[in-house]
């Protein structure tokens, strides 16, 4: 199925960016459009998710090129839900700031900045060419960065550019396998390279480059041993955009991983699989017992971030449909809710005057519906029914039982209680207790800023009841994307 | 209908959460009658089970995964909802009483709901993992109950204590439900019981009951994991008693109950039921002898009645499994109304301080009637139910001995002797309840002056009081109704079940004499024999691990060593370890597939000029490497860009070249603006010459890594490359003749606009780092701030 | 030739990360600078290293052109990379205007902010 539609998901930030350049200052204007734009994104989502679910994969040939020559932008179910996913966290992230954000970084270009994280996210998302992911993974990273260091204070700064030479190594490496990747098969077209790839007998080669894969969207996603950037520089910006972050930065680092460790690199694959196995349970371990030793509301919230990027991990490297389904799931309940708890602390923080949960107490007092809140999105993140985690965790378990994996089972046990550990610690210090003295005496304004994590929190909650079609649906997807050949007969579907 | 019942309570706990400000204080009544309705509900359902047909109902969830939400009502599950709801009445109806004003009662009486319907879940569900989802809800609300008084740091420690023992537990049995389904096909109990061959045979077995019987442990308090429930005793009395002792607790019974029939006649199931049931029901009564206090005592009481029922499924007979189900009736009664006596102690005197205490039947008479009567019962005395399933219990032990447990041998003997003597030791610490608290003179140092509590108290204690009696005087009512049905279902046999008071002058009546002999000279006795229990050390090491680990940070303590292992917080140490990582995997997989990679395949030739650029290069790269001041240093780096242009000549990239040329004079200028910023000196901080060589061997074997990898990749083509595509048709399709600008604008133009976004962003970005400065910059002299 | 070049590319990162391995920011970015160039090297060089003429069609044969795609991929990444690296070199900048150091070890922070 050919539609320009599949363009649409970076079109509506693309174009809001531009208009956001327009009414610079004026942050009423800023403020409309984003928000109208935040709409129809979801709106267009639903209905591009819509149209997948009924017409099959989407493909886009810009300029009319054929397929391994032109670029291409597909659009299978497993990329419509992320595209919806990042359509509903950019709109609750942008609603967020409006009551979060202060005036000065929503004069500096704050929403612009938002669309284009969109539109990179978006990009990585849909792209069908590897060098054109790269230009999208540029777009989302650059923005990243000046997201980061907006604002320019001091903590913010001295994170940033630790951030940003780790990430900067990352796509110089990226350049590094794709000249490989070139050079090997002579093109870049990612349904091509499905074909090509596969064909080479010295499959050697194809697991030397596919290594360099592994590092580079490896260090996006933050697992195990390049994950340094991530838990202090997340902790630091204003709430709203560690949110965002924390729920689709390293999303984007895994769905990278999962697209091309199912479509491409899938020659020899007892090698790559072993490694990511290894690779995944220690992301896994090293994250929950990295949070667990944090007193930092946001630290331990970006630690648990690397450890779920464990598990989506793990259950790529057990590939099979179920599990590649689990890692799916597990992915969007992680961006939901991830982002739900770090609008949360951003509202705690600013209650309390600090990050530090040892000055935190008693919360629970005058702002029951915040730790409510709060405790909700903690167990859903934990993986307790019947919140989407725990859905997460029982497709994963079941994965793992079925081929046997009985080390996989314990570790996603005993990770999740990790996990429940770190989220009651939170609730006890900072909810609990005996009440401290606060930094905000009115309690009138909070309400406002819990609408936007209430509402994703009861998503999850949804999410978790109605499994029954979104199970089926991201049974579609894992189905979809363990097929390769569905991929490359969609994209080479075009004759002239 | 069954459906709805469940729900039922949920759906008035979110709706009194909505509106609960408005009713407080009087919530309690307002919620009263829903447990109410779902008593007399099932009570109703009594003759539909009896027949066989109880209510179910049942509808397809995730078909995926075996999961139905499918739920029915059997004997079993009967003897329970009726416990549940129930008591849950008597809890309302006391709580009003028991709880001023002043309490957050909304966020009580809901979680008790929650609790309610989530309990009423666990009993009456037929799909595992729905019964998974009830468990983990009350390990939750109990959780969230314990800490009701979160002010108390010991309230929270007891609650974070209860809810990671049961949560562990919870994953146990999670892991266990998930492999059954994977060796069986399904989660439905009753299938599952009749695909009960292929379970056994399947090498999962082993591990499915290991999980099953410690996921049952840790919710019933059996040892090694009772450690959480005396702690969890912060919770307000009524909470204890409902949750801690009547019904929470039971669920890992129910669960081993509904199992029995899968796991039943295998040796390690009933060893480990009878081992662990006795040794918890000796460890628990021995402990309670030394609490002091009231609650204390009542906890570990417990654990051991709980110990009790466990050994006595694991005794496995059909006479054992009709004690286990007839004692978890009869302990809820005592046991629920001593809970409510306590409370009302503690409520009017101000402490549950068995030291402090004495003489309270002068001022609280009715009191001391309801506690005479749990008392006794909880001690087997005759005419209370207590007496009956101790009777019942010593019988099934001594029958134990010939069937189950023969494998052991004379050892088996051991079993009715611990049995015996952890009854020695309920015995004399129901006596010590009894008469410490309500004999003897009263103290005049109490935190308050005792009085009688009021009737909203006294009502629902002395209702469970008067059931030890009525229970005990007509046992067969029970067993008619319930315990048959209910022990029907069991064993998939009809049986005919018969309680008396009198079995003639047998084995069983003497070791009840001896207990009740032995019992009462410890009691005498205890004054004395005190100081040697307390002798023994004080602590069960569980406990001392879990405080090592959890509140003693210990856990934290290690997480916390592993992570500054790595969390160095040095970029440099960050880039090393990125680029160790690099090198193991591009070396690694270089090294595994070596004999299949080429080096070299055909070379082009070289000029001398080329080489003496590529020198040139090299120079400047070192240059820039040693430089100890920025200007040489930014210039050689114009060297280094200016030369890859030059490059980009020799390759026929003119567009490049041209691109390179520009893109690196504005670097430069950029480099040199911001520069003047920044400090004169190029030379690094100091490092120690450890480190630098460490850095050098990481950047050499980098760069030779890359080497390699450029040889590599030169040497091993497989497919010709698409850009012949392009050179064809750059002029015929796109219409210029400048290929390179033809792949930018047409081919490729979306590559185009996204550089030119990347350019835009990085523009606001360098525009709002200027602009945009929260934090005041400091005086470009001034020092260090920190 | 491919020898050269691969030496001549290796040189270059290996000057990079090393730089990349210090602690002044001034170095750190010239290391960034460094790699990327090297980088932009290993691009042509995965085309082949014939010499055949510049992509813009003449009259030769189409075989004697060289490989234009890497070509142009290199172009779009020497533009993103400038316009990071200007970002990454006002952010040095900012950073040390800020505080009041251009020593990464200031940027371990305190433990607990």
């Amino acid at each position: 199925m050919s539609s320009n539609q599949v363009l649409s998901p970076q079109l509506i930030p693309w174009i809001t960016a531009v208009l956001l350049l327009f009414t610079y200052r004026r942050v009423r204007w800023q403020r409309i459009l984003s928000g109208v734009s935040a709409i129809v994104a979801v709106a267009n989502a639903i209905y591009l998710l819509y149209c997948v679910l009924t017409n099959g994969t989407l493909v886009f040939w810009a300029g009319d090129w054929l397929p391994p020559f032109g670029i291409t932008m597909v659009v299978d179910t497993f990329a419509a839900i992320l595209v919806l996913l990042t359509a509903l966290i950019g709109a609750s992230c942008i609603f967020y700031s409006f009551s979060h954000i202060d005036m000065q970084r929503e004069k500096y270009f704050y929403y612009f900045l938002i669309q284009m994280m969109l539109v990179g996210c978006n990009g990585a998302f849909i792209a069908g060419d590897i060098f054109n992911l790269y230009v999208w993974f540029e777009i989302l990273l650059i923005s990243s960065y000046v997201l980061l260091a907006l604002g320019g204070e001091k903590k913010q700064l001295r994170e940033t550019l630790t951030y940003v030479v780790l990430n900067v190594l990352a796509s110089s490496f990226f350049l590094v396998g794709l000249g490989l990747l070139y050079a090997a098969t002579g093109t870049l077209n990612m349904a091509d390279l499905a074909i090509k790839l596969p064909q080479i007998e010295n499959q050697s080669l194809i697991n030397l480059i596919s290594v360099i894969f592994l590092f580079v969207f490896g260090s996006k996603a933050a697992i195990f041993p390049l994950f340094y950037w991530l838990p202090h520089s997340y902790a630091q910006p204003p709430a709203a955009i560690s949110a965002i972050f924390g729920g689709l930065l390293t999303k984007v680092g895994v769905y990278c991983l999962i697209r091309t460790f199912t479509l491409m690199f899938i020659g020899d694959s007892t090698f790559i699989y072993t490694l990511l196995f290894v690779l995944g349970i220690l992301t896994m371990v090293l994250g929950g017992l990295g949070a667990i030793c944090q007193y930092q509301f946001r630290k331990i919230l970006s630690f648990h971030i690397i450890s779920q990027v464990g598990y989506m991990l793990i259950g790529l490297a057990m590939h099979t449909t179920l599990t590649i389904a689990a890692a799916m799931y597990f992915m969007f309940h992680n961006i939901i809710v991830k982002t739900s708890l770090f609008y949360f602390a951003g509202a705690t923080e600013e209650i309390s005057g600090t990050g530090d949960l040892r000055q935190m107490g008693g919360l629970i007092h005058r702002f029951p519906v915040l730790a409510w809140g709060f405790f909700l999105g903690g167990v859903s993140l934990a993986g307790v029914p019947p919140f989407s985690g725990f859905f997460a965790k029982l497709l994963m378990l079941q994965g793992a039982a079925e081929i046997g994996q009985g080390w996989a089972m314990f570790f996603i046990l005993a990770v999740g209680f990790l996990t429940l550990f770190s989220m009651i610690k939170i609730f006890m210090y900072c909810y609990w207790g005996q009440e401290k003295t606060l930094a905000v005496i009115s309690t009138s304004g909070y309400r406002r800023k819990l609408i936007s994590p209430w509402l994703l929190v009861m998503l999850s909650l949804v999410v978790g009841f109605a499994s029954t079609p979104i199970i089926e649906v991201v049974l579609r997807a894992a189905a979809e994307i363990s097929d390769p050949n569905l991929y490359i007969q969609a994209v080479f579907s075009k004759i002239n | 209908m069954l459906a709805a019942i469940i729900l039922f309570p949920f759906i008035c706990a979110i709706i009194l959460a909505c509106c609960g400000n408005k009713i407080s204080p009087q919530t309690g009544w307002f919620v009263l009658p829903i447990p109410i309705l779902l008593f007399v509900y099932f009570l109703c359902q009594i003759p539909a089970v009896a027949a066989g047909t109880g209510a179910s109902c049942s509808w397809p969830f995730l078909p995926q995964l075996g999961i139905d939400f499918s739920l029915a009502l059997n004997g079993v599950s009967l003897i329970f909802a009726l416990l549940i709801s129930g008591v849950g009445v008597l809890i309302c109806c006391y709580s009003q009483g028991y709880l001023t004003h002043k309490e957050n009662l909304t966020t009580y009486y809901c979680l008790l709901l929650f609790f309610m319907g989530a309990m009423l879940g666990v009993v009456v569900s037929r799909n595992l993992m729905v019964l998974y989802l009830f468990w983990e809800l009350t390990s939750f609300t109990s959780f969230l109950l314990i800490g009701f008084w979160h002010q108390r740091p010991q309230a929270r420690y007891g609650a974070q204590k209860a809810l990671f023992i049961t949560v562990c537990g919870g994953f146990c049995l999670f892991a266990a439900f998930v492999l059954l389904y994977t060796v069986s096909g399904t989660l439905d109990i009753e299938t599952l019981i009749q695909q009960k061959e292929q379970i056994i045979h399947s090498s999962a077995y082993i591990p499915i009951l290991i999980l099953i019987i410690v996921g049952a442990f840790t919710k019933s308090a059996q040892i090694p994991f009772h450690i959480w429930l005396p702690d969890a005793m912060e919770a307000p009395t009524p909470i204890s008693c409902f949750l801690h002792s009547a019904t929470m607790v039971k669920a890992g019974i129910y669960l081993l109950l509904i199992m029995t029939p899968l796991f039943g006649d295998n040796t390690l199931w009933f060893a480990s039921l009878s081992l662990f049931g006795l040794c918890s029901l000796i460890f628990g009564a021995f402990q309670a002898l030394k609490q002091t206090d009231l609650k204390g005592i009542l906890a570990y009481s417990t654990i051991s009645q709980l110990g009790l029922i466990v050994s006595l499924i694991g005794f496995g007979s059909q006479a054992s499994l009709t004690a286990a189900l007839f004692h978890i009736v009869n302990h809820a009664t005592f046991k629920g109304s001593l809970f409510l006596v306590v409370g009302m102690i503690d409520h009017s005197c101000g402490t549950r301080d068995i030291r402090r205490l004495g003489g309270l039947a002068k001022v609280m008479p009715r009191t001391a009637v309801l506690a005479a009567c749990g008392c006794l019962a909880m001690a087997g005395l005759p005419p209370f139910n207590g007496f009956l399933s101790k009777e019942l219990f010593f019988s099934s032990a001594i029958e134990a001995v010939t069937a189950n447990l023969a494998f052991l041998g004379p050892v088996a003997w051991l079993v009715p002797a611990l049995a015996v003597l952890g009854s020695v030791f309920t015995f004399t610490y129901c006596l010590l309840i009894l008469f410490r608290v309500f004999t003897g003179a009263l103290p005049t140092d109490l935190p308050q002056i005792p009085h009688e509590p009021k009737a909203v108290m006294l009502l629902p204690s002395a209702i469970l009081a008067s059931f030890t009696l009525i229970i005990a005087f007509f046992p067969n009512l029970l067993a008619k109704y319930l315990l048959t049905p209910a022990l029907n279902g069991l064993l998939e046999k009809t049986v005919v079940i018969r309680i008396s008071f009198w079995h003639g002058f047998n084995l069983t009546l003497l070791l009840t004499i001896i207990v009740f002999l032995l019992g009462f000279m410890l009691f005498k006795a205890w004054p004395k024999a005190r100081k040697y229990f307390f002798s023994l050390p004080k602590r069960f090491s569980m406990n001392a691990i879990y405080d090592q680990l959890i509140p003693g940070n210990g856990l934290i303590a290690q997480a916390k060593k592993t992570t500054d292992l790595y969390m160095t917080r040095r970029l440099q140490d960050y880039v090393a370890l990125n680029l160790l990582f690099f090198l193991i995997l591009t070396l690694g997989s270089v090294l595994l597939g070596a004999d299949k990679l080429y080096l070299l395949q055909g070379t082009t030739p070289v000029s001398l000029f080329e080489c003496l650029w590529a020198l040139c290069i090299i120079a400047a790269a070192i240059g820039i490497v040693k430089s100890k001041r920025r200007l040489p240093a930014i210039l050689c780096l114009g060297v280094v860009g200016y030369s890859v242009s030059f490059y980009f000549v020799v390759f026929c990239a003119p567009d490049l070249a041209l691109t390179q040329l520009l893109i690196e004079t504005i670097s430069l200028a950029l480099f040199l603006l911001a520069f003047r910023h920044l400090p004169l000196s190029f030379a690094d901080k100091p490092q120690s010459r450890r480190r630098k060589t460490v850095n050098l061997f990481i950047s050499i074997f980098t760069g030779c890594c890359i080497s390699l990898l450029v040889l590599i990749g030169m040497a091993n083509r497989f497919y010709p490359s698409i850009s012949e595509y392009y050179i064809e048709n750059a002029q015929t399709l796109a219409g210029g003749a400048n290929i390179v600008n033809v792949i930018l604008v047409d081919f490729r133009g979306l590559d185009t606009m996204g550089e030119i976004s990347v350019i835009a962003i990085a523009a606001i970005g360098v525009f709002s780092l200027i602009g945009l400065a929260l934090s005041k910059p400091l005086n470009r002299k001034g020092g260090d701030d920190q | 030739m491919e020898i050269l070049m691969a030496i001549v590319i290796g040189a270059l990162f290996t000057a990079g990360t090393y730089l990349l391995l210090s602690r002044t920011f001034l170095r750190i970015l010239l290391g960034i600078s460094l790699t990327s160039h090297g980088v932009l090297l290993l691009l042509i060089a995965m085309g082949k290293l014939k010499n055949g003429v510049a992509p813009i069609l003449h009259e030769y044969a189409a075989s004697s052109y060289v490989d234009p795609l890497p070509q142009a991929l290199i172009l779009t990444a020497i533009v993103i990379g400038f316009g990071v690296t200007a970002f990454i070199i006002v952010l040095c900048y900012r950073t040390y205007q800020v505080l009041g150091n251009d020593d990464t070890e200031i940027c371990r922070g305190i433990e607990n902010e």
